[in-house]
């Protein structure tokens, strides 16, 4: 039996909020795409709405083969139902034991979620979220809040991800993980710039090291830290 | 009504008109007919739902219990009603033009200040419970009681957190009390209409009208 094909498809959809507006077209295929843009640009608004959480002002957004997805909001604190952060892992139907190792919380188990700092309430819910499996999984701003190392190791599960579709919205412009897609949102439109590393030269966020990579002819293979390593030592 | 301080008026006026019996409630909801409804959108009517939801099983335990339920549901709902206008027509910064009218740049900006950092707190409450539903449905949890404690546990902890910054800044940049501003007030067509209609609206409502014809016949 044949595996039906998965996608997240946007059909001329757009949002409009007073005077700000919005409109995005585009196929979200399996892979891990990074979706960038200014603050305020609509990244969250986006986010949401291919969640499936909110309706766009028009158009339409249709998915195949997608039979469960997530959605992580920057701020970690709007997901907390536990009043431990036991509890709060086994909300996710997650081992409290494995995912506290996971996440360095360890003999923070008997502790309120809403007493942990900002990061290491961040570096939890992250943790219950990539512990699970989706078909599609929507991380906005998944970068905020969190350290190098933590960034890095959020890059590293990311990219470990074999199937499904993964989209991050993200402005962040130094740690990232292994990507398939690349768009970006900008004058109000999302555009889609093309598979990494082919659409690197025209990605208008690209953080500088990139873009200084790509001006002296090393363009790196892709955007993890190691990619970005490699093409600023090759010769 | 573009004028802060006729809005908050007729606001007052009409709402203790409202409160003081029927027929003050009909002239109150014939004024938000008139001036106030024009403006009302899906938001609003989402957003009033629940407290005319409220007092609707207040009235009905009033009914019930052989009160007058069905007056305090109308009397309560033009309330609601003028309440949600006056919610809708408010524009940034109109609450601090007011106070400081009203009670000048000492108090005053210790007022308005409040009212506009409450205003800007309750549009962001609103959007925070919105995100808070979202993700609790993410987990497969339902609308019941189950969830409102630790929905209610989030969104007291995120306000508190967002007063604490709030407070921190002002303390940093040196806010002790008081302020100078300048306040400044906007004109349409419908402010003195607006007002007048309202005053007559309490006129009658509240002064003893009735009494005075009869001691004219």
């Amino acid at each position: 039996m044949a595996v039906p094909a998965m996608k997240i498809s946007l059909q001329e959809i757009r949002f409009a909020c007073g005077n700000w507006r919005m409109s995005a077209e585009g196929t979200f295929l399996p892979g891990v795409h990074i979706v960038s843009g200014d603050v305020g640009s609509g990244k969250s608004t986006l986010a949401t709405a291919i969640a499936g959480l909110t309706e766009p002002t028009g158009g339409a957004i249709t998915g195949e083969g997608i039979s469960s997805k997530m959605l992580s909001f920057q701020f970690p604190e709007y997901h907390v139902t536990g009043f431990t952060v036991e509890e709060e892992c086994r909300s996710w139907s997650r081992d409290p034991d494995r995912v506290l190792a996971e996440c360095r919380l360890g003999g923070r188990s008997g502790s309120s979620p809403l007493r942990l700092s900002r990061g290491e309430l961040k570096r939890l819910h992250l943790a219950c979220v990539l512990a699970g499996t989706y078909d599609l999984l929507v991380l906005d701003e998944p970068f905020s809040a969190l350290d190098v190392a933590e960034k890095e190791r959020i890059c590293r599960a990311i990219s470990s991800r074999t199937n499904g579709i993964t989209i991050i919205f993200t402005h962040e412009q130094a740690v990232f993980p292994r990507t398939d897609y690349l768009w970006e949102i900008q004058e109000g439109r999302l555009r889609y710039r093309g598979a990494v590393p082919g659409a690197l030269p025209a990605w208008q966020h690209a953080p500088a090291a990139i873009r200084d990579l790509i001006a002296a002819g090393k363009c790196p293979h892709n955007i993890t830290t190691g990619d970005l390593l490699e093409a600023a030592c090759r010769t | 009504m573009q004028d802060v301080r006729l809005r908050v008026a007729s606001a007052a006026i009409l709402s203790a008109a409202a409160f003081s019996g029927i027929p003050g409630a009909a002239g109150a909801f014939i004024w938000w007919i008139a001036f106030g409804s024009r403006g009302i959108s899906g938001k609003t009517l989402r957003r009033i739902a629940a407290p005319f939801i409220l007092i609707a099983l207040f009235g009905a335990v009033v009914s019930l219990t052989g009160g007058p339920g069905l007056s305090y549901f109308s009397r309560m709902g033009v309330i609601i009603l003028v309440g949600s206008w006056v919610y809708d027509e408010y524009r940034p910064g109109e609450f601090m033009d007011l106070s400081v009218w009203a009670f000048g740049d000492g108090y005053g900006f210790d007022l308005g200040m409040i009212a506009e950092t409450g205003m800007q707190s309750l549009g962001l409450l609103i959007a925070d419970f919105s995100r808070i539903r979202m993700a609790l449905a993410l987990k497969g949890l339902g609308k019941g009681f189950r969830t409102l404690v630790p929905a209610g546990a989030v969104l007291i902890h995120v306000s508190l957190a967002r007063a604490g910054d709030v407070a921190a800044i002002l303390a940093v940049r040196g806010y002790c009390k008081g302020g100078t501003y300048e306040p400044e007030f906007r004109a349409g067509w419908s402010d003195i209409p607006g007002i007048a209609t309202a005053i007559c609206v309490g006129f009658f409502a509240l002064a003893p009208v009735s009494e005075f014809f009869i001691l004219y016949r």
